[in-house]
């Protein structure tokens, strides 16, 4: 009997301590949870004709999100990725997407401007900061909202400048100016086509939709057409609104027409792919480039470009906006840090966003890229001079070495 | 009034100038148009059936060709013998892929529904479906970046006309062009196999009645018109590179081209591709070239309003 009771003790002891000892393992998991996790958002293209900036930029916020997380902070953070195309019919959809993640926080992103413009609404009746990289166009500022942050000069500072050297530096007289018809193209082929008007060079202004090499639906013909009459219209310079898969067209009928003048576009353009799509390569020769990365929004350097590189296997040198991104993920940390995990654990997500936002308006940040601070609009203060980088294409890759305007 | 007058002489000054580099650029694309709308206008006259999947055997013809090159030539650029060697190895490759995968196309998309003698709807929506399917597997294989083709020469203006310069480019594909236009002229007009193909296009009942093998018959009409529009792909992509989704805005304008010469008629198909072409290409001396493709289209709604049957009309079976 004694015996039998001692089985059923130790039966009733052993079932016990299960009981109890799930719970604990339970709790000991729970324990390590209790760190609670944010997200940041990426938004841009990952994939698609112009997937190389998504690439870029979406390692540059991996790298920023990293290195917090080996840095003992008291929340974890975790990068989401949604994928526009950099199409605006595509980017409301991943934006609706985002801003249902229960823990997402803010967006670095978008990053082309044509889809900023048509997700910024959902964004905005989300209260969601979007901290885009690359976005230049220049009506993005304009919109009277209070999400919008961009780590760049827009594109009337980049215009003006891309106008200004072709005008002063390489003395134009008369220039073509085209534009894809997309909203960063016209965008600032519209600044470019001003600034050269109110200096009285002859302007002619022409609109290249973008064609099925950009995954639009215009033929690429009208490349060699239009290059035909600019062959015979003789301008000093041709100025390029629009993407590198375009550029590429426009280049080679420009040469096979026998143009010699000078051809440029603007960040749009800056892409590797530009380098494997046109043809014959060397119809690229003697182009220029522009985009806003230049002086105080330079690249990443030293340990972080290494960094960088070994993360993403992708050149910093020829990685625009990879700084941007980078600094755009620790401003929004910052944030983070500032708002505190007490408050972050009894805010509600759109308190918190809005936080954020708050935070980024009223802070100035020392960043890789200088120093961060923000207008009212979302453009960065001061008047961005000097930091447009001017590019020529000399060879087969994409140029890296920049003199700043 | 006199705002319109100088509208036009300005236009005209201007037009003066840019008409010949303009004409022979709109050759150049009406020979690629023509070479696609044969292939369409071989399938209708068999079959009474628009194979809206050609574009896939277009752009399917471009990216072999563009393998063979990017494998055959590596970095270097070829020069004399080795250049003219690798240009017809580009074409035989888009070629041949281009009729496998036709006669594939055949053999799957359509015969099946011929076999149970399916509505005209079925064969349409079994085409486009196809067409789909090859789009997003080359996306998905090939990457929906475009990419250039390794040039198997230097281009460059190799002389000039009236001040029009005349690239390399251009020789090469007048030259393959009218080589095959010839051929399969010959071949559907003076062989066994061409009265063949124009004995079923004129009646496939009475045809087969005579011993004519259909199946056959239709198979190497996929073959030949699988042919032209995959060399076709792979002298576009020489050009502009391929993409996965490179075949569509050619091939649209080429069925314009085969129903602006007569659909079902092959001599009809070159005229309304060298004449597409060319109108389209001048046209950008009186509009924005952006309206490219407007004028092309504008000129398919204008034929079809006026003259349904093409300008050489409909001559399904007959001589050519």
């Amino acid at each position: 009997m004694k015996n039998r009771l001692n089985k059923t003790v130790a039966a009733l002891a052993t079932g016990a301590l299960l009981l109890v000892a799930v719970p604990v393992a339970g709790f000991a998991s729970a324990g390590a949870a209790t760190k609670p996790v944010y997200v940041i958002g990426y938004e841009g293209p990952l994939t698609g004709p112009a997937n190389q900036y998504g690439l870029n930029e979406v390692y540059g916020l991996q790298l920023a999100v990293n290195q917090w997380n080996a840095n003992n902070l008291p929340f974890t953070l975790e990068v989401k990725q949604f994928d526009d195309q950099g199409s605006g019919t595509l980017s409301p959809a991943q934006a609706a997407a985002a801003v249902a993640v229960p823990n997402l926080v803010a967006v670095v992103g978008p990053a082309f401007s044509g889809a900023t413009h048509a997700a910024q609404p959902t964004y905005e009746a989300a209260k969601m900061p979007i901290v885009t990289p690359s976005a230049t166009a220049v009506g993005l500022a304009t919109t009277g909202a209070n999400n919008f942050f961009r780590m760049v000069y827009g594109d009337d500072v980049q215009g003006t400048a891309d106008a200004n050297f072709l005008l002063k530096v390489k003395k134009a007289k008369s220039i073509t100016v085209i534009d894809d018809a997309t909203f960063y193209g016209a965008g600032i082929a519209k600044v470019v086509t001003d600034v050269a008007k109110a200096a009285k060079a002859k302007v002619v202004t022409t609109t290249l939709p973008q064609s099925t090499s950009c995954s639009a639906q215009a033929s690429v013909a009208q490349f060699a057409a239009a290059a035909t009459k600019i062959k015979n219209a003789k301008p000093d310079a041709v100025f390029y609104g629009g993407y590198a898969c375009d550029y590429a067209n426009l280049l080679p009928a420009l040469s096979k027409a026998g143009y010699k003048g000078i051809v440029m576009s603007a960040d749009g353009s800056y892409d590797a792919a530009l380098m494997t799509q046109v043809n014959p390569v060397s119809a690229a020769k003697g182009a220029w480039l522009s985009a806003a990365n230049c002086g105080s929004t330079g690249n990443l350097t030293g340990a972080t470009a290494a960094a960088y590189e070994a993360l993403s296997g992708i050149a910093p040198a020829s990685a625009l906006y990879d700084a941007q991104a980078y600094d755009a993920g620790n401003i929004i940390v910052a944030a983070l840090k500032s708002i505190g995990v007490t408050a972050l654990g009894t805010n509600t997500i759109t308190q918190t966003r809005s936080a954020i936002s708050a935070y980024l308006h009223a802070n100035t940040f020392d960043g890789v890229t200088g120093k961060i601070a923000f207008q009212a609009n979302g453009n960065l203060v001061g008047t961005g001079k000097g930091n447009i980088a001017i590019y020529q294409i000399t060879g087969k890759d994409l140029p890296t070495k920049k003199t700043c305007y | 009034m006199s705002g319109f007058f100088h509208y036009f002489s300005s236009h005209f000054e201007s037009f003066r100038g840019e008409f010949w580099a303009l004409f022979f650029g709109g050759i150049g694309s009406g020979i690629i148009y023509a070479m696609v709308a044969i292939g369409y206008t071989m399938v209708y006259g068999v079959l009474r059936l628009i194979n809206f999947a050609h574009s896939e055997i277009f752009m399917i013809g471009g990216f072999s060709g563009f393998f063979v090159l990017k494998y055959g030539i590596g970095s270097s650029t070829p020069s004399g013998l080795s250049s003219v060697f690798f240009v017809i190895l580009g074409i035989l490759a888009g070629g041949i892929a281009g009729s496998l995968s036709a006669v594939v196309l055949e053999r799957v998309a359509y015969r099946p529904l011929r076999k149970r003698g399916a509505p005209k709807i079925a064969y349409l929506i079994s085409a486009i479906g196809a067409s789909y399917f090859l789009i997003n597997i080359a996306a998905k294989e090939f990457g929906r970046i475009g990419q250039s083709m390794v040039q198997p020469y230097t281009d460059h203006a190799v002389f000039t006309i009236f001040g029009a310069p005349i690239q390399m480019y251009t020789i090469i594909i007048l030259i393959v062009s009218v080589l095959m236009f010839l051929a399969l002229d010959r071949i559907v007009s003076a062989t066994k196999l061409g009265r063949g193909i124009r004995a079923v296009a004129q009646d496939s009942e009475t045809a087969s009645l005579m011993g004519v093998n259909i199946d056959k018959t239709i198979a190497v009409t996929f073959l030949l018109g699988g042919f032209l529009g995959g060399v076709a792909g792979f002298l576009y992509a020489m050009n502009f590179g391929v993409l996965y989704s490179m075949g569509f805005t050619p091939a649209l304008k080429a069925f314009t081209a085969a129903v602006l010469g007569g659909i079902g008629n092959l001599r009809g198909a070159v005229l309304g591709g060298l004449i597409l072409g060319i109108v389209e290409s001048l046209s950008v001396s009186f509009v924005n070239p952006a309206y490219i493709d407007v004028v092309a289209f504008a000129i398919l709604i204008l034929v079809l309003m006026f003259r349904p049957t093409g300008i050489l009309g409909e001559r399904l079976g007959r001589d050519a």
